[in-house]
């Protein structure tokens, strides 16, 4: 429970950044164009210089998890030694429901395994790579083949659109080494 | 695994609901949708002859091969699980009974909590479409037997 609760510190800090810097954007705008003419037409005369600052602030709403929800990673466990360069990964959701990418049910999403890598920016849909696996069919585990040496593992649920929820549903980020044969 | 077992008794009981109730129409025969032959479901936890002292415990459900989807979404390759609780498999070409021992996870949810009295349990999955009807070949998991003791 405990990495549930440092995910939504963690969503919660990002959306207090997100509203600070809109609130910064629009102070400077609401000071910026006052003193130089005090006549009505300001507002669409500041409108386009203010708007490509705006527009980053004003990111989409990201659909909203409830408290209790979790992922976790069910197999491997953190530290692992794997003899394999195959593996099964299992996916775990607690109070919390799959389904697939383009729907949109209330309190589902479709899981995300971050591989070797940091967790992408949380109000942009989840980059598809080799590091970013989507899971947009509703999978709850999946077979990796990785190559010999340390490598790490996150989970990172998302809605329909590939957007994490609010607060973000993702697993502690695991360590695991894999080795050589099997 | 054991792990898991670990972690399993370590959680907490948040008044959990055993399945969400979702309003089944009477049975009705209907299209069975195709699931790839090598799609399996299996229960990750408990094993087979698991002794479960209290009878509170979670059942993690397992799916290879095929992905979730809540009830009510149509998307080839998917279904939600149903838990078969001291009863038999239904009929196979209908509607997934919905009662105390056929429990619905339409939500897409992957984990079950149960409270089960002292004794002999048995357990089974099976896997059903939008319309809580077994795909074509239907896909259930291997029946197991726990025993909870108080």
């Amino acid at each position: 429970m405990s990495t549930g609760g440092k995910a939504m510190r963690a969503g919660q800090m990002g959306l207090l950044a997100i509203v600070l810097a809109g609130l910064s954007a629009g102070v400077v705008r609401a000071q910026g164009p006052a003193p130089q003419t005090p006549v009505p037409p300001t507002p669409p005369a500041a409108a386009p210089a203010a708007a490509p600052v705006a527009a980053p602030a004003e990111t989409r709403k990201r659909t909203p998890a409830p408290a209790d929800a979790y992922v976790y990673i069910g197999w491997p466990n953190d530290g692992e030694v794997i003899r394999s360069t195959k593996f099964k990964v299992w996916f775990g959701t607690r109070n919390f429901g799959v389904a697939p990418a383009g729907t949109n049910v209330p309190n589902t999403g479709h899981h995300h395994l971050l591989i070797d890598t940091g967790l992408p920016g949380l109000d942009d849909p989840i980059p598809n790579d080799r590091n970013h696996l989507h899971f947009g069919l509703g999978q709850t585990e999946t077979v990796l083949e990785l190559p010999p040496g340390t490598h790490t593992l996150q989970l990172l649920m998302a809605d329909g659109d590939h957007v994490p929820h609010d607060p973000p549903l993702m697993s502690r980020k695991i360590t695991i080494y894999v080795r050589p044969g099997g | 695994m054991r792990g898991f077992a670990s972690c399993c008794f370590g959680a907490v009981a948040l008044g959990a609901v055993l399945a969400t109730t979702l309003a089944v129409s009477p049975g009705r025969a209907a299209d069975t949708k195709p699931m790839p032959e090598d799609a399996r479901v299996y229960i990750i936890w408990p094993a087979d002859g698991q002794v479960i002292q209290g009878g509170k415990f979670w059942v993690r459900m397992g799916l290879s091969g095929a992905g979730i989807a809540p009830a009510g979404v149509e998307k080839q390759y998917t279904g939600h699980h149903h838990l078969i609780i001291d009863a038999d498999l239904p009929p196979l070409d209908e509607e997934i009974p919905n009662d105390r021992n056929h429990l619905h996870f339409g939500r897409g949810q992957t984990e079950a909590r149960l409270e089960l009295p002292p004794g002999k349990h048995t357990l089974q999955m099976l896997l059903g479409d939008d319309n809580h009807v077994p795909h074509k070949p239907p896909l259930y998991s291997k029946k197991i037997t726990i025993t909870v003791v108080p």
